[in-house]
């Protein structure tokens, strides 16, 4: 009897202690108005808290640790760039191309020390020091000199123009603290921590790092040295959940407030789920098929009008719509290599190639391609019978392959899908040693970086693509500071690459940002920029 | 004993340092690690050169190998590939989780292993040996990740529905709590220690149930029930001691691998232990965070083997160390 009525007390305190734990102790379930506590579900940790070094400089290190070093210009939804931590615009001179900036009065780093002209230098050293192992260099080792000007003004000096200068210390991670930094060893200083000199926390931006429990949870807190808006939220604790299943039960649960996942079918659930909210744009990731153009490729893709026939055999706007028709039904298929659909500069330069086997058959005919008693055309001898790989175990994409298989099929071109795991695939398609491949590449918002791709021997041009036309328009665009004139120049290069088809654009990933609707004031931005972007106008409504 | 324990140790050295070199120059074969970094337009070259020269990665598998040693013996382990962050603290950080969540998990599954097994043995064929045998078969098959997202729906809408929070479905804690032992740290690793039982009580269930049926059926049970002992005093005495000789044995060999990490159960979770680290460095294609897990999850092994075999000798005396 004794022992029955120990058990039974035992388990009464058991059971009271969780409740008591279970309903005080979620903060996400009840976040109060007044300096709430947010708890945001991220999908990767930093590898590291030192976002500018290439091993720790993946999105989600930019979007938590990031927010503490905003930039002096920032990317803003729709991918354009306006002053953050400056007073108005850069000044800017051609001949020779020089840049001006004044930092805000008010800008100061959470220790109290002001962010002045010699940190905006530090950071360009830091990052051109060959011994520090920064992720870019692109833009900054084109800067001659640097002159400080006042404590607040600088200006720097270029050996030759920079059209994509707007990118230069912007975004997360952009203004660098001199004073925490100097004399330090930039590989491995801010591993765990973005202590200053005083040991604490360091920052200029609206949030810095309060704690750091690896493996768990990053928690930042409300910066009262933040020269913007004061947010009004006191605290982010960002929980890492790895697991898209286990970030979906977390939100429906309550454990976390918001989460930024990755595209999946679960999401269309919590569509449905009352208390929350979703906004998805069409964001900086796009899929694309590459065709092999060179020695190793599929002999018939070396010709345009091959790469031409089959941007007609796929049908690109059921293809998004079969792949995410019930997670953003509005996605519309990509028609531009150098410009995203969410950006004024974009035009269609793809917008040509709908489904259409007869125009296949067409184009191919006019070749002297014949069909065979199994519907697939032959050209002189060639059967129009390509491989395509992308990257094994990635769902989406593999679905997506079968629903391009099954459409060029009906075209008469054969698809036959080689798919090998990433480590293996992107070595063979950086040795040009494929015929079509699916993969991904994300957009700053900058045309910059596609020089490297389209153009002939570009570092990234793995197509053995080389149009010097293109090649030309793009290095005059690099090199072009008049905004007009440049987009001109790349739109002008999007159309040659829109008839020759060296890559045909399928969809940007869509973005979702799944949040409580108690929270307020939340904007996604699609671009790099990130969710947390706009974090100083959170609220808990 | 002493003599056998340190032969054992001993033989375990060759054994070390062939796996270690046969994972190490595997994982190394399968490509450049820096490939994926190598396909971003915008990461330095310098960059790229840097890490090549500091990981020596432009030398053959064996000369790498012989510096990953180096790094082994006298830093610890190093550095991984891209990050300078010393691998030993991350070790020190996971392995704590991973022992708190198998020690929990495996205390469990033989506390209910034993108990269903020997009830199921002295009261063979009845329903409740079928029904727990049915239900170990049901805990072999079921799938360890199909078990957590059930769980997981299962305390979710419990919470949606009362408000009452019993179990957290993922993480080791609640945001603003880093307590270790608690109330919190139980709530949240409830589910991954039932799931990560739920294997291992079906498998001591049967071990325990055959082994119970041997020993009860044995001569010298039969003569402790003649001299008039009572059932339970010759089942726990004399009959549960010789009966827990092969559980024993496995749950000292289970727990020597799972200090690994039980990687699907810890993954699902969110739990920081041994199996995410390894399975998220493997796929990074990190060989020095790897090799490093390697070698702790193969010395517990061995470890655990050789209590195995010591707590073997202990519980059957007929068993000599030569």
């Amino acid at each position: 009897m004794k022992l029955r009525r120990r058990t039974l007390l035992a388990g009464c305190t058991l059971v009271m202690t969780i409740l008591a734990g279970g309903l005080g102790g979620t903060i996400a379930a009840s976040p109060n108005q007044a300096g709430a506590t947010i708890v945001f579900g991220a999908e990767q940790e930093p590898p590291c808290l030192n976002g500018t070094l290439a091993g720790c400089n993946n999105t989600w290190t930019s979007w938590t640790v990031g927010i503490s070093f905003p930039g002096l210009y920032e990317v803003l939804p729709n991918g354009d760039l306006r002053p953050d931590m400056l007073e108005g615009e850069a000044k800017l001179t051609k001949k020779p191309f020089t840049l001006t900036y004044t930092i805000k009065k008010n800008a100061n780093w959470s220790d109290g020390r002001p962010v002045t002209a010699q940190d905006v230098v530090f950071t360009w050293q830091t990052i051109i020091n060959p011994k520090n192992d920064v992720a870019g260099r692109s833009g900054y080792e084109d800067i001659a000199r640097a002159k400080v000007i006042n404590s607040k003004t600088l200006k720097f000096t270029f050996k030759r123009p920079y059209a994509a200068w707007k990118l230069l210390f912007s975004g997360q991670f952009g203004v660098l603290p001199k004073h925490a930094l100097q004399g330090k060893d930039f590989n491995e200083i801010w591993n765990t921590n973005v202590n200053g000199p005083n040991g604490k926390p360091i920052g200029s931006g609206p949030f810095i790092v309060e704690s750091y429990t690896k493996g768990q949870a990053l928690t930042m807190v409300r910066n009262p040295r933040f020269y913007g808006k004061r947010p009004q939220i006191a605290k982010i604790v960002f929980r890492f959940i790895t697991n898209t299943d286990s970030e979906i039960q977390a939100i429906k649960g309550g454990e976390v407030d918001a989460i930024y996942p990755q595209p999946q079918l679960q999401l269309a659930e919590l569509k449905r789920t009352p208390g929350l909210k979703v906004l998805s744009n069409a964001g900086a990731t796009y899929e694309h098929i590459d065709f092999n153009a060179g020695k190793k490729g599929f002999q018939l893709a070396r010709a345009p009008w091959f790469r031409q026939a089959f941007a007609y055999s796929v049908d690109r706007t059921a293809l998004t719509k079969q792949l995410f028709g019930g997670l953003k039904a509005d996605l519309k298929p990509l028609h531009s290599l150098t410009y995203q659909n969410t950006q004024k500069q974009y035009q269609p330069h793809f917008a040509q190639y709908t489904y259409s086997p007869a125009k296949v058959a067409q184009i191919m005919q006019s070749k002297g391609c014949r069909k065979g008693d199994d519907g697939i055309f032959s050209c002189n001898g060639i059967r129009a019978s390509v491989k395509y790989g992308t990257t094994a175990g990635n769902k989406l994409r593999e679905l997506s392959q079968e629903i391009v298989q099954a459409q060029a099929k009906k075209a008469g071109i054969e698809v036959v899908i080689e798919n090998a795991p990433s480590r293996i695939l992107f070595p063979q398609i950086s040795n040009e040693d494929y015929q079509l491949a699916l993969f991904a590449w994300v957009g700053s918002g900058d045309p910059a970086g596609i020089t490297d791709i389209y153009s002939c021997g570009g570092e990234s041009n793995w197509m053995g693509y080389c149009s010097k036309r293109v090649t030309d328009l793009l290095k005059a665009a690099d090199a072009e500071l008049d905004p007009a004139k440049r987009v001109a120049l790349v739109n002008r290069a999007g159309k040659i690459l829109g008839l020759n088809v060296p890559s045909l654009p399928l969809y940007q990933k869509p973005t979702f940002l799944v949040y409580k609707s108690k929270l307020q004031g939340l904007v996604d931005n699609p671009t790099l920029a990130g969710p947390l972007w706009n974090v100083e106008e959170w609220r808990v409504g | 004993m002493f003599t056998f324990i340190l032969r054992r140790l001993l033989y375990s050295i060759p054994v070390l340092v062939a796996a270690s070199f046969l994972i190490f120059a595997s994982v190394s074969a399968v490509g450049s690690p820096l490939q994926e970094l190598r396909l971003n337009p915008l990461i330095s070259e310098q960059t790229l050169q840097n890490i090549t020269e500091r990981k020596h990665l432009d030398e053959p598998i064996p000369v790498r190998y012989v510096y990953w040693v180096q790094d082994a013996l006298t830093d610890k382990f190093g550095t991984p590939l891209f990050v300078q962050t010393p691998i030993w603290d991350d070790l020190t950080r996971v392995i704590p989780h991973t022992l708190q969540l198998v020690i929990m998990a495996e205390l469990l599954a033989i506390l209910i292993g034993v108990l269903v097994g020997v009830y199921s043995a002295i009261r063979q064929y009845s329903i409740f040996d079928y029904s727990a045998t049915m239900a170990s078969f049901v805990g072999f098959a079921m799938p360890a990740f199909w078990l957590a997202l059930m769980l997981q729906i299962l305390f979710t809408e419990v919470f949606l529905n009362s408000g009452v929070r019993v179990f957290y479905t993922s993480g080791l804690n609640s945001s603003d709590n880093t307590c270790t032992f608690c109330v919190d740290r139980v709530q949240h690793l409830a589910i991954p220690v039932i799931v990560l039982s739920v294997l291992s009580i079906a498998q001591y269930t049967r071990y325990m149930r055959a082994s119970m049926l041997e020993v009860i059926n044995s001569d010298y049970i039969r003569t402790a029930r003649a001299k008039g002992l009572a059932e339970t005093r010759v089942t726990l005495r004399h009959a549960l001691r010789n009966a827990l000789v092969p559980v024993v044995t496995v749950s000292a060999l289970n727990f020597g691998g799972l200090i690994g990490g039980a990687i699907i159960t810890e993954t699902i979770f969110q739990l920081d232990g041994m199996g995410p680290y390894f399975i998220n460095n493997l796929l990074s294609q990190d060989v020095y965070p790897v090799m490093a897990w390697l070698m702790i999850t193969a010395t517990m092994i061995i470890i655990f083997n050789l209590i195995a075999d010591i707590l073997y000798g202990y519980l059957d005396p007929r068993i000599r160390y030569d």
